[in-house]
Order: C-alpha cells, then structure tokens, then sequence
C-alpha cells in the first residue's frame, strides 16, 4: 500500500465508497483519437507508466474499485435479479412508435446504419445487421451490452428494434458526405443505400440495434493510458485504473476483440451543479464470434494484428509453426460466428490490439475480474443471452454454452493464481470469517494444511503492529480470536491470513487484513495481498 | 485511493482526493499532439482521405519504363463523378498525360463509367524479334508514342459477374529509341518485326466478361477469377486490323485457414485471324514483373503467349506480409498449335510481399531463369 509514514495509514473515510469529481470539467474539450494513430501507438511501442508490476491506483484501502464516473460496482457487490439483469443499462422502452426522422448516416465503424429522431424528438444511432448475416450484430451488442453493464462499466443504452422502412423519412437538416467529399442534403436514394447493406427479413423489416444518444456532451473517446490534461477530476493514470486493467479477464471470456479508444465515449454530464466527465465503454458489439461483417477471422482472440515473435516464427518455418487458432474447431452457427470455449485459453487470449491497461494487469487485478465473471450463474448467463432474442434456440443455446464454459476457464486460471481469501468480516464476538473465492467457484480444493491465522493490534499511526496471540491453524474458515480484542472505539487490529503447509506458493503469501473498532463492531477497513 | 495518500495530509480519503485535482485544475491544457502524429495525419489526409485536390500519383507509364514520379488533381462535379489530370514521369523518361472523367457506383454501385484521353511517350521499349527462341542479346529497342482517347462501362451484373465494354482511338508514332539502343528499324527485317516503319490509328474495342469471386483483385487469399476480353484493333487504313482474345483463370486456395495459399494463374493472348497483321509493338508478350518474373519486359513476343504461374504463399502477418515461393512457365508462338509445354521458358524464385487488406503496395521478388536472375521492385500483386 502506498502511504506516507507520517501520515495514518486509514483514512476516517476509509474505504471509499465513492471516487469522488470534486472539479467543474464542463470544459473539457472535444478530441478525435485517429484510429491509425491509436493502432500503431498501441501495436508498436508501450504508451503509458514505463514501469511494471504497478499496483492499480483506483483501489481503495480493502483493494476494491470504489463506484466512480468510470465505474458502478454491480455483480458481486450486490444481488442483481434476472430481470435487472436482462433489462441492463435500459431505462426505457426504445425509440418511441411513429415516424422515425433520419438526421444523418452512421459515421462510425463497419455496420451500416444511421442517426435518427423518434416520434418523441429522442436521438438514436442506428446500425443494422450487415446482409447475408441476420442477427449476429445486433445480437451481440445487445447481449454483451447487458453483460458490461453487469460488470459495471457505464453502458450506452441499445435496443433490438424492428425497422420498417416505409416509417422512415429523411430529415430536412439531414446532410450526407458522399465520395466527392462534399456535403449535401441527405436524400432518400442515401437512405435506401444503407439499407441495401443491411440484411433484410422475411417480412420485409430490419433487425436493428437503437442506441440512445448519451446523457451531456459528448467529447470523444479515452485512452487506455495517461490522463485527460484538460480534465481536472482525472488524476489516475488509465492504465492503472483496475477497471480498466480488468478488460484483459472481461475481454477474455466475451472475446471483446476491438478495444480501441474509438470504441470508447466521454461525455459531459452535470452532477451536483458541475461538469463531469463520464466515461462510457460504448461499443462492446466486437464480441463473441461475429464481426459487423460476418465471422471473425481465425485468429481474433488469439493473436495481436501484429506480434514480432510470431511473425518471425512464421518466416524462418515457412508458415510451419501451427497457432492453435488454426485447428480449432468451430461449431460456426451464423447469429454466433467462431466462438468456442473448448480451446480456450484466458491465460493466452488477446484483442485484435493490446492497451497500456491491459499491458499493467497484475494477477490482483484478474483475480478481481474473475470473481466477477465467476459470479454470473449459469441463469444469469442464459437470461442475458436470451436478450439477444436469436430466432435460432441452437444460437442461443451454443452462445450461453460457450460463455459458461469460458467462465469456468477464467475462474480456474486467476482465482487461484493469488491468495483466494475474500469477503473478510470480524464479528463482535471476535469470530473472523472469510470465503476461499476459488475454493468456492470450484476451481481449487481447500489447502490441506487449513489457514494459518495471526492477529495483531495495529497502530494507524505508526504503522506498527504487536501479535497479541502466536499464529494459529485451522481448518476452517472461520477463526475466533485469540482473547480479547480492544473494545476502544478507533482501535485497529491486524489479522494475517494464509494457507498453511502444504499449500501452493501463491496461497502461502498472506493476505492482511484490518480493521477498525467502531460502535456497531469491527468495520473492514483494509486488505492487502502481496502478489507472487 | 493511493495517489493522494502520498500527497496530503488531509484527514479523508476524498478530501486527498479533492486536494490533487484542484491542483489539476490549476494547470489544464488541451491536448497537443505530437509532431509524429502531426506528420502521420497531414500526410493521411493528402494521401487518402483528399477526395479532391491535388494528390502525389504513382503508377507505370508503360512496362520497363521503371520508377515514376507524379501528380494529379482531381475535382468532383458530383457524389461519384471526378473529373482527373494527371502525369508521370520516369528515370528513362517515359512520360504520361492523362485527363479523364469517371463516374462509379452509379444504379446503386453496379454500373462505372469511365471516359479518358491522353498521351504517354515509351522512350525505349524493348524488342528481341519474334519467337520463344529469339536471342537476348538483340539490343535493339523502339520509341512509341501514343496519343488515345476513349471510355468504357463497367457493370456489376451481380457482385462476383463483370461486363465491360469499351472503345477508343489509339494513334501510335515508333520513333527510334533514346539512349544507346539500336532502333528496331535497323536491326529487323520486316519479317521479324511486322509492321516495323508503320505508325497505325486505331479504333479499339473490347467486350470483357469476368466472374471474379476474389475480394479484392490486387491482394486475395481465396476466390478465384474466370476472365475473357476479345479486342479488335480496327486500323484506319485495314493495314493492320486484327482480333486478339484474352483468357485468365485465376484461383487462390487456402489451407489450414490461409496459414498457406496456393496461388494459381493461367493466361493466354491469342491473335484470332491468322491472316491478320498484327504490329510487333502489339502482339502478345510475356517478360516483366507479373508474367515471366526473370525476363525483362517484353522479352519475347508473337502472335499468340501462354503464360501458368504458381505459388505457394506463406501468410507471415495476415493484415501485412506474405512471402511466397513461385514458378513461372510461358511461351509466345506464331500459331497457337505450336504452343507446347516442352518448349516453356520457366522461371522460380522468392518474393516478399507487403500488403493491405485489399492492395499490396510492394512487392519484392527474386527470380531465376535461364537468362540469370533478376530483382523485381513493384508495387501491385503478381496475379
């Protein structure tokens, strides 16, 4: 933990809830990430903290990301029910009924589509899925749309809707950019282009994803490094933000391939009488088995656009060295594309185009994203893929297959790469209780040799700790203490946690945890875990 | 929050916090980008994004003329429709002119129209005489002039069925070469080099039907390409009219999901009548950089060329780099039944192709036959 040694080590405010925006950022200024340049700063050199094994610096003291204008702590955090989950980030029925007026053609990404204005005046983008591949686009940003949500990134909210053509008219105001480069009014016939690209049903409509336009002023994109020089409220280096390091697991299990900032969205919103600005993971469509045009290629997911390595592997063997990606056997429905789950390997997986944050993932930032993706039942996952509304039940059934199997591979991968001890609590009666987060996802046996437990007044102040009891062993996972702990209002005392001998290495470096006498009991104030 | 732990000594967590972005607030600044990232976008935009202006413009003025330099401006008069100028020039000082108009993606992207007139000057263009047979050392070489103007229709009848039409007048003047070449006119008889001393007008019209199931013609991995154009040059003075047909069959073939593709290619151009007068600077020809790799340009020409070329490419970076292994087998003939696979020239060599999805702006070759080895620099796909 980095502290100052004069300075107490807890804080009254301890842990923080809250990442607080204390700044007026309403004028921030709107940027364009060029889309080459974020490729090849991303692809060539190493953007961001020059330094590795960093410790992410959005974690508060009991090492949890606290909700902010990046984040809103969901799973794991709080009971989320099925149809909570199902709705997600929506917070109304969808663009309403009537004549829908288009404002402009999409100007973002490969899927065809457009802005418009419902019945209501309410501003929508939307794209379609691409002809010839019915359901797959829209399935996937509605589904993964839900799933982010869950995680707790702030998500735009998408609709399934149902186009009809003939309740679409062009907007007077509306302008098109055509080959010339010249604006002009957008006319009927640039309508019917658009939709010539996108596939059409049987009963003559189109299957379209309807994003509602974000709250505030939007500002353009993030990078996954440094900070924002004209935010005042953004003072954590991105790549080591924990939600953010955390993509490298969330990515992982949906295959969210294409994590460009163009793929990202600020947006000025007005809270508490003052700018902030919010921070969206807008385009989690780049996910599962399907692109906006059709099956991913083979090796998204598995290899980076560029690799130096391999490609020097592949010249001197000419074309000999064989990628996993290239034997996999896909069961390639068309809503879904190549998604599969048997040859999946978390620890090994990789988007299209790595980031800074993704770069400076240590094993307690995936062991943290695991426990979430852990925490998504088997009904939880069927229920959010349902929201994709798959005509085909084998889609839908093949696409909630895949996703809990790769779960399972991500909760064996990083639970137990760390010590698994969680959901510490002190009882008044001095009984410690805690959770084996691998143990309880079925990916580990509890260590043979139990947990060994040490206890430890410690002082806030000095940072000193005296043991009030030699350590002890148990096999269970609740301890009572050793005598009397201090009944003084403030008072803090150290308890160190381990899986005793013999047990993995990793689970043998103790997690300490602290807490604080307050009226109503012992109050979790700090976890620490060194990390092998 | 660690950050403003080290920072302050403020009692709360958020008070740290509060404390460290009002001293951000304190020294704001818009993002400057750097200087590389300046360069890289001017340049972007110049070069692709520009739809219209002024645009550096690289391409061959003519086979064997080498490295060009150029420029264009282009100004749209509608969505689709541009009209273009633009010149090159070459070391050797082959010299090209062309102004035209084009118009694509018309009746919802299947129809392209094309019209242009231009002249381009060949400075020294190779000739060895007629014949599969005919000897290196021959030296001698023409200066061609050609002043054309004409147009063509391309329609898309489905995405993967072309047809094309189109016309023009050519105006051809052979001079006697620059530099230290002998002219053709001096060293061949008008046996060897029919036509030699004629300086033919034609009107040229060609019909094409393709099927080409290819992504993208100058960089595939699969799909394949069925092709037939039939040309007749019709001469002013029916000296020397003549048909020519030309047949292509392509076919990529991937294995183990284009870890590897095999890359085959079989061409022929074929004079139809066997009465026609074909002038020697047209016929048929095999030796460059896309058909007989370890020839020079235009080294061997006759009424009728066969040309198979295959590789086996390896898919080193799918976004950026192939290398491949490729043969080369061709023969030109003064009938089309005297083309026999046992009098093939041949070639085989090496090749480094850096690509796009859809372009391979360079592609770099090594490739022996049996007049030695020759390096080739250029920047479009072999087939």
């Amino acid at each position: 933990m980095l502290i100052s040694g004069a300075a107490p080590r807890f804080l009254s405010d301890d842990p923080l809830a809250r990442e607080p925006d204390t700044q007026d950022a309403s004028g921030v200024a709107e940027w364009e990430i060029d889309l080459r340049i974020d490729l090849a700063t991303n692809l060539f050199s190493n953007p961001g903290d020059s330094a590795r094994d960093v410790r992410a610096k959005n974690v508060n003291t009991i090492d949890e990301v606290p909700d902010s204008s990046w984040f809103t702590n969901r799973i794991l955090a709080r009971p989320i029910a099925l149809d909570g989950l199902s709705r997600g980030p929506l917070t109304s029925e969808g663009p309403a009924p009537g004549a829908w007026t288009v404002v402009s053609p999409k100007l973002a990404g490969f899927s065809p589509g457009f802005t418009m204005l419902d019945a209501r005046g309410a501003r929508w983008f939307v794209s379609f899925d691409a002809a010839g591949h019915p359901e797959a686009a829209t399935g996937a940003i509605a589904v993964a749309n839900k799933i982010f949500w869950a995680l707790g990134y702030w998500q735009v909210e998408n609709h399934l809707v149902n186009v009809n053509a003939t309740e679409l008219v062009v907007g007077d105001t509306a302008v098109f950019t055509p080959e010339s480069g010249r604006k002009r009014r957008m006319e009927a016939r640039d309508l019917d282009a658009v939709l010539q690209r996108a596939h059409r049903s049987a009963d003559g409509t189109y299957r379209a994803i309807a994003a509602r336009a974000v709250d505030g002023r939007p500002i353009g994109g993030f990078r996954y490094y440094g900070t924002r020089s004209d935010d005042p409220n953004d003072i954590v280096p991105h790549e080591h933000r924990r939600e953010l390091r955390a993509l490298k697991v969330f990515g992982a299990w949906t295959n969210l391939v294409d994590m460009k900032a163009g793929n990202t969205l600020d947006a000025v919103v007005t809270t508490g009488g003052r700018g902030v600005v919010r921070h969206y993971l807008q385009d989690v469509g780049s996910t599962f088995g399907t692109g906006a045009n059709g099956p991913r290629e083979y090796d998204e997911g598995w290899e980076l656009l560029y690799d130096g390595s391999l490609l020097w592997k592949r010249f001197w063997s000419l074309g000999l060295f064989i990628a996993p990606w290239q034997t996999v056997n896909y069961n390639e429905l068309p809503a879904i594309g190549r998604f599969e789950g048997d040859r999946f390997d978390p620890l090994t997986w990789q988007p299209r185009v790595s980031t800074a944050a993704l770069r400076h993932a240590r094993s307690d930032d995936t062991f943290w994203a695991a426990r979430r993706v852990a925490a998504f039942t088997d009904d939880m996952i069927r229920a959010v893929v349902r929201t994709g509304r798959y005509s085909d039940p084998a889609a839908e059934a093949l696409l909630a297959d895949v996703l809990i199997k790769r779960r399972q591979k991500i909760a064996a991968a990083y639970l137990p790469a760390i010590n698994p001890v969680v959901d510490v609590s002190l009882a008044n009666d001095g009984r410690l209780s805690f959770n084996n987060a691998a143990v309880d996802a079925g990916v580990a046996a509890p260590p043979a040799g139990g947990y060994r437990v040490e206890w430890a007044v410690f002082d806030n102040t000095t940072g000193d700790a005296r043991a009030i009891a030699p350590a002890a062993t148990s096999p269970q996972t609740t301890v009572a203490a050793p005598g009397l702990l201090p009944d003084t209002p403030g008072a803090f005392v150290r308890v160190r946690v381990a899986a005793a001998e013999p047990a993995a290495a990793a689970w043998r470096i103790p997690a300490d945890v602290y807490f604080k006498r307050s009226s109503n009991g012992w109050l979790l104030v700090g976890l620490e875990k060194g990390t092998p | 929050m660690s950050v403003p732990a080290i920072v302050s000594a403020q009692e709360t967590r958020a008070g740290a916090i509060a404390d460290e972005q009002a001293r951000k607030a304190k020294e704001l600044a818009p993002r400057e980008p750097p200087f590389a990232e300046k360069l890289v976008l001017a340049a972007h935009k110049l070069m692709v994004l520009q739809p219209a202006g002024v645009y550096p413009y690289f391409d061959s003025v003519y086979s064997g003329g080498g490295f060009t330099l150029g420029a264009g401006y282009r100004h749209f008069t509608g969505d689709r429709t541009h009209v273009n100028v633009a010149g090159l020039y070459s070391l050797p000082g082959y010299k090209l002119i062309d102004a035209g108009v084009a118009s694509r993606g018309l009746l919802s992207g299947r129809l392209d129209l094309r019209a242009s007139a231009g002249w381009r000057d060949a400075t020294q263009v190779a000739y060895y005489g007629l014949g599969i047979e005919s000897p290196a050392d021959a030296g001698a070489a023409f200066r061609m002039q050609q002043a054309y103007g004409g147009g063509d229709v391309t329609l898309r009848a489905k995405r993967w069925l072309l047809l094309t039409a189109g016309a023009g007048y050519e105006d051809y003047t052979i001079k006697d070469p620059t530099g230290d070449f002998i002219s053709v006119e001096s060293t061949f008889s008008p046996e060897a080099a029919p036509g030699v001393g004629a300086n033919p007008k034609y009107l040229h019209t060609t019909i094409s039907a393709a099927i080409d199931s290819r992504p993208a013609a100058d960089y595939a991995r699969h799909g394949s390409l069925f092709q037939v154009t039939r040309h007749h040059y019709a001469d002013q003075d029916d000296t020397y009219t003549f048909s020519r047909l030309d047949a292509e069959v392509v076919q990529h073939i991937p294995i183990l999901r284009e870890n590897w593709v095999i890359s085959l290619r079989g061409r022929m151009e074929s004079t139809l009548g066997d009465d026609d007068q074909v002038p020697y600077f047209l016929l048929p020809s095999l030796g460059s950089g896309s058909t007989l790799r370890a020839y020079s340009s235009w080294r061997f020409r006759d009424r009728h060329a066969v040309l198979t070329s295959g590789e086996l490419r390896f898919i080193i970076n799918r976004l950026a780099l192939d290398t491949a292994v490729f043969v080369d087998a061709g023969m030109v003939a003064p009938r089309l039944d005297a083309i026999t696979t046992s009098a093939f020239v041949t070639d085989y060599g090496l090749g480094l192709r850096f690509h796009g999805p859809a372009r391979t702006p360079l592609r770099v070759e090594i490739a022996n036959g049996r007049e030695g080895t020759r390096l080739v620099f250029t920047a479009s796909a072999a087939f």
